[in-house]
């Protein structure tokens, strides 16, 4: 098997259950998937399908109520929350709809933070190229609340792949964004994907911007079809 | 990870936006107070007791009948304490073919060691103030010696074997000593003079005073090294128990003091807890985002905890600055009343403010901030995912905590540290579920209500557990600002009832029985207010149920002094005003009975029905013990240990007492009543009383600008935390008008939602104030407890008024301003 066909993320039975007031509600049931190194896959479904859900396991922001998940070989499950975010920090990188930048800090210093997570002695130099790279060289210093959504998520794409991730999860990138802007992301985010070779996860509802990844795969009611 | 690089970058930017306004505001406040309250009550406790020392003339005095060792005297210099000696004895004067009992007091070079002598070089003379005693070769005297003995200055007069040159009448001795039955005129002669007089022989009837001055760490020191070694005959003296009626002053003006201080701590730790909550709910997001990022939970505590560090640091030093210029303010404020001399702030006090507002900051600030660690990353994804609270009892566990540390620091009494913590809490969670019950059940009557009562409502019936700990937030505020200003109020009126401007200041003594008629006819026909007069019979307690006394009492007690000394014994049906019975009952009481001051009874471990045997003369007499009461000592006027009922001491040779206010302008009067009734003696106890009402007024006025100091605290406290609530209620109010309420509804919605939680706040703080104010002056201050009607309905209307006001500008954005601009700002 070549190293691409190394299987990066994989699933075996996963399931999350709520309690609510009368019984249990199942999120998510029987999620068996395999992604594989420099794969790029869509997870497509309707609101509420359960979707954003997996995304939070596969990222492991979340643990499941049962099954297994294996992100670059180390099991989530066996870990802590602190054991998780470990793992996020080398291999995970984050694009939100709702960009989730932070407030207070200026486009760089958003950027530069997982390196500077990392205790990266060049994040500034790293963090000013790929905000260049991104067409934002000009907004260094501009704060989120200055500057468009579109270049919101610039920055927010920059501060995906600053840290050279191996996986990139995104969940409706462009879901806040006009449809002109949100191409513009979407070009933006396949051609960073390319160059830096990461996995891409994509979460949308789009099949058009599903179409453009080599895979998709499809949920419905908390169940891949 | 630079954790503290990031720190620092996050505390700026938060400065910039102001997100750390509201903080620095309630920590500023916090260190402020706590600083100036310790500098100020410091300062003023080694002012006052330097003061108050004056009575003793030195910070410690040891009496004994006999010289001390040499030992002690040195290890006192060698813990650095100064020393003077004084030694206290009686003998007869011969001059002029005239004889006159007086009392010597042999001084040495350093006396007085605090305080100052008054002397006049002639009758007329100006009064000079002296910093020691009279040179070797010369006396000082009372007026009274130089009339008595038909002397002038400048005669010689001889005290035993050794003639001395009267050079000087001394009109103020600062350690006069309260023993006003066995007052004689005052001799003051040089230590250095006293073997030449070979008036003290072995065996004779002397009191030295061995007085000690210095540091109060050395003072202490050398009391608890000293007290083991004392013999029976020797005891310890210092200004607490020598002196109760200034005693007792200090002791209540440093408990009101160590109040305040608390009681602004816990307001500072109430506003810094709130200010933190909303702190940290404002950075829930950037939490998650960090976490996603790969922050670890210690991390995020880490940064989040450096960020309070610095803070605490710029606050501290801040509040630290303003503690100090207040406390020098408020000192400048008090100039004309305190002495000229004035302690200086000592470096503990400083510090202890500083570590006080570290702890406080920390205290109530670190539930909050765990609250942070416990974020989601998951929130990135789900921005409703609220984070854990941390458990309970860790939240409350540290500011609980802390403030029992500074209870237990005031009152040195685990106990009622125990008792206070217990009650506080049992109260608060009593508080707690009425409330939470009574928010529960008004949510029934929700849909019968108008829609502006019903928004108003369920804005605080939303979250009832959100509502209660806010309500209890206010209410602790208020009642620590309620307890300050009521304790403060009874403190003054209980001083003011002590020592009215008419409060006796002169004593008269050695009336005659055929003398008591004319004598109070005299002060009748001049309008001289004067207290009863009272028959003194001379006797001395030495038997207890047939057992000798000196058998039953403890070394260095109350009673074994009582038992050491002739006793003016009394007796009546009826007791001055301000004693109270404790035990047993005095109406009509049968020949041979007694009644006991309830202190003395304690040491002596005498009980009703005990059987006393007194020695009157070569007589010996018994009285069963029927009554037991306390003594008001403080009053000025004449009280007594013993009184015996009417007609049990009829047999013995008496004497009368009396106490009688004689204005300054009167003074001459006293003259005709010496050539009226030449056996009687009158002293003067004007001067004591002057400074014992100086020292109440320099209290008074410093707890009135400490309780304005607590009042401000707590005010702006209120605000700064009815502003920390307001984020969710600006964007409701914004939903609301997107959704077309108009302003008018708006502002009624408002109205009633803060005029709710103000009125309820103002409720439960009067409900906990009652409980702890009763426990409180009863068992600490031992003031009478009195229920306030008036300020208990007040108290929940200002609160409202006051919430309301600060609530509706709280929210003033939301009425006035765009709603598209409210929400996009929030």
């Amino acid at each position: 098997m070549s190293k691409k066909n190394h299987p990066i993320i994989e699933t075996n039975n996963l399931g999350k259950t709520v309690a609510v007031a009368d019984g249990d509600l199942t999120i998510l049931a029987a999620v068996d998937l395999t992604i594989n190194r420099g794969e790029s896959i869509a997870v497509v479904g309707a609101s509420g399908s359960g979707k954003s859900t997996l995304l939070g396991l596969l990222a492991g922001l979340d643990s499941p109520s049962h099954g297994s998940i294996k992100l670059n070989g180390e099991e989530l499950t066996d870990l802590d929350e602190d054991g998780r975010a470990e793992l996020r920090n080398k291999w995970v990188g984050f694009v939100f709809q709702s960009f989730q930048l932070m407030p207070r800090f200026t486009a760089l210093e958003n950027v530069m933070l997982p390196l500077e997570l990392r205790g990266d002695q060049h994040a500034k130099k790293t963090a000013v190229d790929l905000l260049k790279r991104v067409g934002l060289g000009h907004r260094l210093d501009h704060p989120p609340m200055k500057l468009s959504g579109g270049e919101q998520q610039r920055v927010a794409l920059a501060r995906a792949f600053v840290s050279q991730p191996a996986i990139l999860f995104a969940d409706e990138p462009t879901g806040n964004l006009d449809s002109k802007t949100g191409e513009q992301i979407i070009e933006l985010l396949f051609e960073l994907n390319q160059e830096k070779h990461t996995t891409l996860v994509l979460v949308t509802h789009d099949t058009a911007l599903a179409s453009r990844c080599q895979r998709s795969v499809h949920i419905d009611a908390g169940r891949l079809v | 990870m630079n954790r503290l690089g990031l720190a620092l970058r996050f505390l700026r930017r938060d400065a910039l936006h102001g997100e750390l306004t509201l903080l620095i505001l309630a920590l500023i406040i916090a260190v402020t107070s706590s600083t100036a309250i310790s500098l100020f009550a410091d300062r003023l406790h080694r002012t006052m007791n330097l003061q108050a020392a004056e009575f003793l003339a030195a910070d410690l005095v040891l009496t004994s009948s006999t010289a001390i060792p040499q030992a002690w005297l040195d290890e006192s210099t060698k813990m650095g304490l100064q020393q003077a000696r004084t030694a206290e004895f009686s003998t007869v004067l011969i001059e002029n073919d005239e004889l006159l009992l007086v009392g010597v007091k042999a001084v040495s070079q350093a006396y007085p060691l605090r305080g100052h002598l008054k002397i006049m070089a002639g009758h007329d003379a100006q009064e000079t103030l002296q910093q020691k005693g009279p040179a070797t070769g010369s006396m000082w005297v009372d007026k009274r010696v130089l009339s008595a003995l038909k002397l002038n200055i400048g005669d010689s007069v001889t005290v035993g074997e050794k003639s001395l040159l009267l050079s000087h009448i001394i009109s103020y001795e600062p350690d006069k000593r309260g023993d006003i039955y066995s007052l004689s005129p005052r001799v003051l002669i040089n230590d250095a003079d006293l073997p030449a007089t070979q008036v003290l022989q072995p065996g004779s009837h002397v009191h030295y005073f061995f007085q000690f001055s210095g540091e109060a760490a050395a003072i202490k020191r050398f009391n608890v090294w000293v007290k083991p070694l004392l013999a029976v005959s020797q005891r310890l003296m210092d200004v607490h128990d020598d002196r109760p009626e200034i005693g007792n002053a200090l002791s209540r003006a440093e408990r009101y003091l160590g109040l305040s201080s608390i009681l602004v701590i816990l307001i500072a730790g109430v506003a810094i807890a709130m200010s933190t909550r909303r702190y940290s709910e404002r950075h829930f997001n950037s939490t998650a985002v960090l976490r996603c990022l790969g922050c670890q939970q210690h991390d995020i505590l880490l940064i989040f905890l450096y960020q309070f560090l610095i803070l605490g640091l710029l606050a501290c030093s801040v509040g630290l600055l303003l503690g100090w210029f207040s406390q020098e303010v408020l000192f400048h404020l008090l100039r004309s009343l305190l002495p000229a001399k004035v302690s200086q702030p000592s470096l503990i006090a400083v510090l202890l403010g500083f570590l006080t507002g570290f702890a406080i900051l920390i205290g109530f600030s670190l539930p909050p901030l765990l609250r942070l660690k416990r974020v989601s990353p998951l929130r990135v994804l789900r921005r409703e995912l609220e984070p854990l609270n941390s458990s309970s009892w860790l939240v409350y566990g540290l500011a609980l905590l802390l403030i029992s540390g500074l209870i237990f620091q005031y009152t040195q009494d685990l106990k009622l540290m125990l008792s206070i913590i217990g009650g506080g809490l049992l109260a608060l969670i009593l508080s707690a579920a009425l409330l939470y019950g009574l928010l529960v059940q008004v949510r029934r009557l929700l849909p019968r209500l108008s829609l502006s009562w019903r928004l108003g409502l369920q804005n605080v019936l939303r979250e009832p557990k959100a509502s209660v700990t806010q309500i209890l937030a206010f209410s602790i505020t208020l009642l620590a600002m309620l307890l300050s200003f009521t304790v403060r109020n009874d403190l003054l009126s209980d001083w003011q009832q002590q020592l009215p401007d008419d409060a006796p200041n002169y004593f008269a003594i050695n009336i005659f029985p055929n003398q008591v008629a004319s004598f109070k006819q005299q002060l009748q026909q001049q309008h001289i207010p004067s207290a009863d007069f009272h028959p003194i019979v001379r006797g001395r307690l030495v038997a207890i149920n047939g057992t000798a006394v000196q058998q039953r009492v403890s070394k260095d007690s109350q009673g074994e002094r009582a038992t050491h000394r002739d006793l003016s014994l009394t007796w009546g049906n009826h007791l001055p005003a301000d004693n109270k019975t404790l035990a047993g009952q005095w109406t009509e009481p049968k020949k041979g009975e007694l009644s006991i001051e309830s202190k003395l009874a304690n040491s002596l471990k005498v009980n009703l029905g005990d059987r006393l045997t007194f020695s009157i003369g070569s007589e010996q007499i018994h009285a069963t013990v029927s009554h037991i009461r306390s003594v008001q000592w403080d009053s000025m006027k004449p009280n007594f240990y013993m009184v015996f009922s009417a007609g049990t001491l009829n047999d013995y040779p008496t004497t009368y007492i009396t106490s009688f206010y004689l204005s300054d302008n009167r003074k001459k009067l006293l003259n005709e009543f010496v050539k009226q009734f030449p056996a009687m003696t009158v002293l003067e106890v004007d001067a004591m009383l002057k400074q014992i009402k100086m020292i109440l007024g320099q209290l008074t006025a410093a707890i009135n600008y400490l309780l304005y100091f607590a009042l401000l605290a707590g005010f702006s406290v209120l605000f700064s935390a009815i502003y920390s609530t307001l984020d969710q209620r600006i964007i409701d109010g914004a939903l609301m008008r997107t959704l077309g309420a108009n302003r008018a509804l708006l502002r009624h919605v408002h109205l009633i939602e803060f005029s709710i939680i103000g009125l309820l706040s103002g409720l439960i703080a009067v409900f906990i104030y009652q409980l702890v104010l009763f426990g409180l002056y009863h068992y600490v201050l031992h003031l009478d407890f009195h229920f306030n009607i008036w300020l208990s309905m007040l108290v929940p209307l200002l609160s409202a008024t006051c919430v309301t006001l600060a609530g509706l500008w709280g929210v003033r954005a939301t009425v006035n301003k765009p709603p598209m601009l409210v929400l996009r700002n929030h």
